[in-house]
């Protein structure tokens, strides 16, 4: 293994553990993507149309919580050009509740595609009007008359917890789910500790992704088959299908899923399935294809958010020396009007339960509520962003508090590359990775050594600097086993995913894909993989573009999400291509009278090792086997040339009773640091400068490696400073568009330097690990930098993940501590 | 959204009460009130235009006197339906002697549903408060009027 090391100012920092080997694997080659979407002819869901299709607009609830009184569409079907409508009542006769994935009390909530007899949250479906134009549709839908009864709101978990007001009364409770996770010896650790921290609460604040392409789907119904075609953007139709089917009461084969190109999804469209069942209704019930393309403004406010999460009576125990030896809290998390993928970001986080660090006892009494809000789904870097906030957040404030240097408690608390594969206390094992190199490497970009010089300097301009480090890990490649930690009854374990590879007639080499991708490459990473193997070029190599469940091969749980493609989609890609490879090595061997082993792949050719002049073109065994077989001898008549591999990680199922077990198979490591300045008049800050290194194994192509980095640093950047989903306390959202919700611009980023380091995965076929989601390492590092530069003001604890400029004022005016040190 | 103030006027209570309790003379007072139907003693409706960005938001308001305690209190419950936006509203108000006239304490629990709730106290609070001082100052011209008739 050697190590080799390049730098300067504008190019990233790399680090690579391993010697790069001959082959198209790690090099940026162009994007087979790329030329579509830059000229313009991608191929969006909306825009396919059939004709005669209608357009469905969704009546939406405008309040939080009402009874239904009833609803009167006359007026909208006097309307000429409108096609028809479907309610709740229609929904409640036509299909069955939703799955629900937890235990009673939230097994017990009945969740419909349109809301039946009461709305739980502002935007909720009510009734859907079909229009021969989108804009008649929306007319149209106004012209429906609803009559509401208010009822009370609960805009918070903690009011919901009360259960003075029950949103679902099927289930009785507020409450979806509730557990205590329980490893090591808290109280032990708590009895050897020189010091107990006590911070009273810390909460991570509701926002979301903002894909440029909203939700929406066009619907046909076949009569004849009784199947429904999908043109859409969900982005894990298998999941998908598991939801609409039994509620549809139909088979999945039933349900085809077709997408070409995705404008991002980030995990807020594998949620899409009540409004996709409501079209499947609407598509079947009018005879003709229906479709609805999602308004930005129900985007924000009824598609899906991300996870709200509060920390209460956090207690850490530290020695004098700043060693961390466990922590103890309440987690509070609101989930929303409906659970749907609920409650599993009751257990993700597990994932990540110590971060990067060693500390061995840790406590967590987690409870999941239903609140009047928008529902939640997975959105990037799901539910273990919220724990590794936490986890952070303690780091930065257990150090400030005991004046300790965050940099030296982190180097002390991380887990060491010589550790690893370690086993964390929760029984995940971390793959590979060395977080003090990476976090070294970071002071390195952003000149740490000159910190305090830099913060004199700003001192003289009347500004406060403060510098902050996020150090974060994004797990890839879900053990599915982990819901039955949640709920013990439900079926799910493993994981898995499929490619096929194919040799066709003239030489063409076609690769499908169970992934449905995003935006993420999979097309040129696919093609990366099957040229090494196959000893061609990428150019040689078509991969389908998006995913059709009828003619993609599917696995059950196909799809892109979890940060799981390099691993599950590669490595099923290249099981796909290992097969194909030695069947055509079969081929040529039975057509020269050798053995496999004397053929070798390179050019385009099978050819002999011992004569490279005895070669056949792929195209020649492509033409043998499809048209001339004849000729082949009886031993290779099995080979096909279209090979199909189902990738499966070597997965357990965890211990339910010890909430015990491996619950991903890699860990990518994020070390993010920052340096703010704020004004104290005003509680205006600036990112002054950034960096971030990222440690996902094997890079596959680096510059997409690299443009995840990016996104994910603008998303947590979005999320640290403006992004936030703001309620009254009506319930209304104060934040429904691009107006109120500030999504970072190009020129909101700040100056920001990458660095790379790789350490392989050995668990995984390529030694790649899953990265797209990051961890919200800049969330971190922003909250740690204002604390650090809001010392001097009366140490107030950031106790926000999202802090706008008038939070930061409220800092000074009023520094918040809720903050207590016992010691001995 | 709460709003509440006091506001003197330089009439006896009794003929304060009297214009407040006129839905006809309440009427002329409210700002962009097109249209006025009494049905009874203690229920009417309004259409209204209120000036909220381009074009202004119509809306039907049903008003309905819920409890009066003459000539000191009465509380009116209204609620409206426009488009883009749902309206309920409490108000009451409490009447005291006061040296230079009459003294009103008022309170109003306004709640705005639908896409201009979404706007925000940020948006409507200023809105409304412009509306309350426009009503208030013909509120006075109502009583006036009376006290000289």
């Amino acid at each position: 293994m050697t190590e080799t090391q390049t730098q300067t100012r504008t190019q990233p920092l790399v680090v690579e553990r391993e010697e790069t080997k001959p082959g198209f694997v790690g090099q940026n080659v162009p994007r087979k993507e790329d030329k579509r979407l830059v000229q313009g002819e991608g191929v969006f869901f909306d825009d396919v149309k059939r004709h005669g299709m209608g357009y469905v607009h969704f009546v939406r609830s405008p309040y939080a919580h009402a009874k239904i009184k009833s609803i009167d569409l006359t007026k909208a079907m006097e309307l000429g050009g409108v096609y028809g409508t479907l309610t709740g009542d229609e929904v409640a006769i036509l299909t069955d509740p939703f799955f629900e994935l937890s235990v009673k009390p939230g097994a017990d909530i009945r969740d419909y595609a349109l809301a039946v007899g009461r709305v739980r949250h502002v935007g909720e479906p009510v009734a859907a009007v079909v229009a021969s134009s989108r804009e008649l549709a929306r007319d149209a839908a106004d012209l429906v008359e609803v009559d509401y009864e208010p009822l009370p709101v609960l805009t918070t978990a903690a009011e919901a917890l009360k259960d003075e007001t029950i949103l679902h009364d099927d289930a009785g409770s507020n409450v979806v789910w509730q557990g205590v996770f329980d490893w090591g010896d808290w109280e032990g650790a708590k009895a050897e500790a020189d010091h107990v921290v006590t911070i009273e609460r810390l909460h991570f604040d509701r926002f979301s992704s903002t894909p440029l392409e909203c939700a929406g789907a066009l619907v046909e119904y076949n009569r004849g088959t009784g199947q429904w075609t999908m043109y859409c953007n969900h982005q894990m139709p298998g999941i998908g299908a598991i939801w609409m089917a039994p509620a549809l009461r139909t088979g999945i084969d039933k349900l085809r899923f077709v997408t070409q190109d995705i404008g991002g999804a980030f995990g807020n469209k594998i949620c899409l399935h009540p409004q996709f069942v409501a079209l499947c209704l609407l598509a079947r019930k009018l005879k003709r294809p229906v479709q609805w393309t999602e308004w930005r403004t129900d985007q924000h406010t009824a598609n899906a958010h991300g996870n709200e999460r509060t920390f209460l009576d956090v207690e850490v125990a530290v020695r004098a020396d700043g060693t961390l030896l466990g922590f103890n809290c309440r987690a509070l998390d609101d989930c929303g009007a409906f659970p749907r993928y609920e409650p599993l970001g009751c257990i993700i986080w597990a994932q990540v339960t110590p971060g990067c660090y060693r500390w061995r006892n840790i406590r967590v009494d987690f409870t999941q509520v239903c609140t009047n809000k928008s529902p939640v789904s997975p959105n990037r870097g799901y539910s273990r962003m919220q724990h590794l906030w936490l986890t952070e957040r303690i780091i930065d404030i257990v150090a400030h508090e005991l004046e300790l240097d965050p940099v030296e408690v982190r180097k002390r608390n991380y887990v060491r590359t010589e550790d690893m594969p370690y086993e964390t206390p929760n029984g995940c094992v971390y793959d590979s990775g060395d977080y003090a190199r990476g976090l070294d490497l970071a002071l390195e970009l952003i000149g740490y050594e000159q910190l305090e010089e830099k913060r004199r300097d700003a001192e003289e301009r009347g500004r406060l600097l403060g510098f902050g480090i996020g150090s974060t890990l994004d797990s890839g490649t879900n053990n599915f086993g982990q819901s039955t930690l949640l709920n013990p009854e439900l079926q799910f374990s493993g994981n898995n995913e499929v490619a096929t590879v194919k040799l066709d007639i003239f030489g063409e080499i076609v690769v499908t894909l169970g992934t449905v991708p995003q935006g993420q490459g999979h097309e040129t990473t696919a093609a990366q993989v099957v040229s090494d193997i196959l000893a061609c070029s990428p150019d040689d190599v078509t991969v389908r573009p998006g995913h059709d469940t009828y003619w993609n091969s599917n696995a059950g749980f196909s799809g892109t999400y979890a940060s799981q493609f390099a691993v599950t989609g590669l490595g099923a890609v290249k099981g796909a291509a290992d097969m194909l490879a030695s069947q055509i090595k079969r081929v040529a061997a039975g057509v020269f009278g050798a053995t496999e082993d004397d053929v070798e792949l390179a050019e385009g050719q099978a050819r002999l090792k011992a004569n490279a002049e005895a070669a056949i073109p792929f195209m020649g065994i492509g033409a043998i086997v499809n048209a001339n077989n004849a000729i082949l001898p009886m031993d290779v008549r099995d080979v096909t040339l279209n090979c199909r591999y189902v990738y499966v990680p070597p997965f357990q199922l965890p211990d339910f009773e010890r909430k015990f077990g491996n619950l991903t198979l890699t860990y990518a490591s994020q070390v993010h640091v920052c340096l703010v300045e704020i004004d104290p008049e005003t509680g205006v800050y600036d990112i002054v400068d950034y960096a971030a290194v990222d440690d996902c194994g094997k890079r596959i192509h680096p510059q997409i490696v690299e443009g995840q980095v990016h996104g994910a640093t603008a998303q947590a950047l979005g999320a640290a400073t403006t992004e936030i989903f703001a309620y009254d306390d009506e319930g209304n959202l104060l934040t429904p568009n691009f107006y109120d919700y500030h999504v970072p611009h190009a020129l909101d980023m700040p100056p920001m330097q990458n660095g790379y380091l790789e350490s392989p995965s050995p668990f995984t076929p390529l030694g790649a690990k899953g990265m797209g989601e990051g961890g919200g390492a800049g969330i971190h590092a922003v909250c740690a930098a204002l604390q650090d530069a809001l010392k001097s003001r009366g140490k107030p604890v950031v106790w926000r993940s999202c802090n706008p400029y008038h939070q930061v004022w409220q800092y000074l005016q009023e520094p918040p501590r809720g903050l207590e040190v016992s010691g001995r | 959204m709460k709003v509440e103030g006091t506001r003197t006027f330089a009439a006896p209570r009794e003929t304060v009460w009297e214009v407040l309790n006129d839905p006809a003379r309440m009427a002329k007072a409210m700002p962009g009130v097109e249209s006025f139907d009494v049905q009874d003693d203690t229920h009417w409706t309004a259409n209204v235009k209120i000036p909220l960005g381009l074009g202004g938001l119509s809306m039907s308001i049903e008003f309905e006197k819920t409890e009066e305690r003459r000539p000191e209190f009465a509380e009116i419950s209204a609620k409206g339906d426009g488009v883009g936006a749902i309206m309920s509203m409490v108000t009451a108000f409490h009447l005291a002697e006061a040296a230079e006239g009459t003294k009103m304490k008022w309170e109003a629990e306004v709640k705005i549903a639908g896409p201009v709730g979404s706007m925000g106290q940020r948006v409507l609070q200023p809105i409304v408060n412009q509306q309350v001082t426009n009503a208030l100052s013909a509120l006075d011209e109502q009583v006036q009027e009376a006290a000289a008739s």
